[in-house]
């Protein structure tokens, strides 16, 4: 970890701000929208607030107030919701090493703010600061960490009660298009760094498994199984590509 | 039990569940340096999980598959991509494609309902 001097905190700090801003602005309208949803489709509104504060992950949540509509069991519901919630295992075990240093009890706490987009910006700087010969524990610091996880968590929350409370006063267009804010947002991760050829074969082998899998089932798995195929097609091509190269 | 007292059950164990997901691998996976292979297949979760997020979203994004020429999702990602790709800039990719999407969702109604 880097040397903890005030100002050296101050930058990371500034610096999970920075890279928070595009997650906070896509998080609070998409919040917002899931606010206006839930409460349309006959939940109280502090129970969509709750389910903000306490789940704290959009796809599994839009899916909580589809299957609380169909009315389904609440076995089902819990077993489906967290195999959707899966692929959060993945983060962590992907982002372990960049926590090495971390005191215990900051490393649970930090673990709170891994959704799909704090995962990637973090995989983002961990991967562009690689290119530079910098090793991922001193790009991850706490103060970096807790100030990006904590703006988008409070803009989600945020957003979830702003549209709780307006509910059915937002025109259902603009509540739709404001929905493409979280697509958008995934193909700026993907595409910004200038993925290589292993990296975007993981990318499109992903989404046609992912999709695939969802023609056939409805239960969840279709992002791990998307996600743990894609990578498996990247390394493979990436250690192959490796192994010409030594030829 | 009332419903609203089985659904706030609901939230609260997924809540933790989710947590536990979050937390317990990242906590093991701290501890341990992977093997050079291990480590390679997870610097390839990112681009993977991302593909398989946008795979759905895109191509599906009413439950079933849209063909082409039906679907805004997928016909306002191809410029939001470009825009990704060009800008380099997050904020610039977001607004580009909630604005594209939402123009060419109401130029498909416009060419749905014409016809």
């Amino acid at each position: 970890m880097s040397a903890p001097t005030t100002s050296g905190r101050r930058a990371e700090a500034l610096s999970g701000l920075r890279d928070a801003l595009p997650i906070v602005l896509a998080y609070a309208p998409v919040g917002a929208t899931f606010g206006v949803v839930a409460v349309s489709s006959g939940l109280p509104i502090w129970m969509a607030c709750l389910l903000s504060l306490a789940i704290y992950s959009g796809a599994s949540q839009f899916i909580f107030v589809t299957l609380a509509a169909a009315l389904a069991g609440p076995v089902s519901m819990i077993v489906t919701l967290l195999l959707v919630n899966l692929r959060h295992a993945l983060y962590g075990a992907t982002l372990g090493r960049a926590f090495a240093r971390w005191p215990e009890g900051r490393k649970w706490l930090g673990a709170w703010g891994l959704t799909d987009e704090v995962f990637a910006v973090l995989g983002a700087r961990i991967t562009t600061s690689a290119a530079r010969g910098e090793a991922p524990e001193r790009v991850i610091t706490p103060p970096y960490h807790f100030v990006l996880a904590f703006a988008a968590y409070a803009a989600w929350v945020g957003g979830t009660v702003v549209g709780a409370l307006i509910g059915e006063a937002v025109p259902t267009q603009v509540a739709a298009a404001l929905t493409y804010a979280l697509p958008a947002l995934f193909l700026a991760l993907l595409l910004n760094q200038r993925p290589t050829r292993p990296q975007l074969a993981a990318a499109l082998l992903g989404a046609l498994i992912a999709v695939a899998v969802r023609q056939l089932t409805t239960s969840g798995v279709d992002i791990v199984a998307g996600a743990v195929a894609g990578a498996t097609l990247g390394a493979l091509l990436a250690a192959r590509a490796e192994r010409r190269a030594a030829m | 039990m009332s419903r609203t007292g089985a659904l706030v059950i609901v939230i609260l164990v997924v809540g933790a569940g989710t947590y536990l997901l979050r937390a317990v691998p990242l906590a093991l996976g701290s501890r341990a340096t992977p093997a050079a292979a291990v480590a390679r297949w997870l610097s390839y979760v990112t681009p993977a999980t991302l593909g398989a997020l946008l795979g759905p979203l895109l191509l599906m994004p009413e439950g079933a598959l849209l063909p082409p020429w039906a679907n805004a999702a997928l016909l306002a990602a191809i410029p939001t991509a470009a825009v990704a790709r060009l800008s380099r800039s997050l904020l610039a990719t977001i607004a580009a494609g909630v604005i594209l999407y939402a123009a060419i969702g109401a130029l498909l109604a416009w060419v749905g309902a014409s016809q």
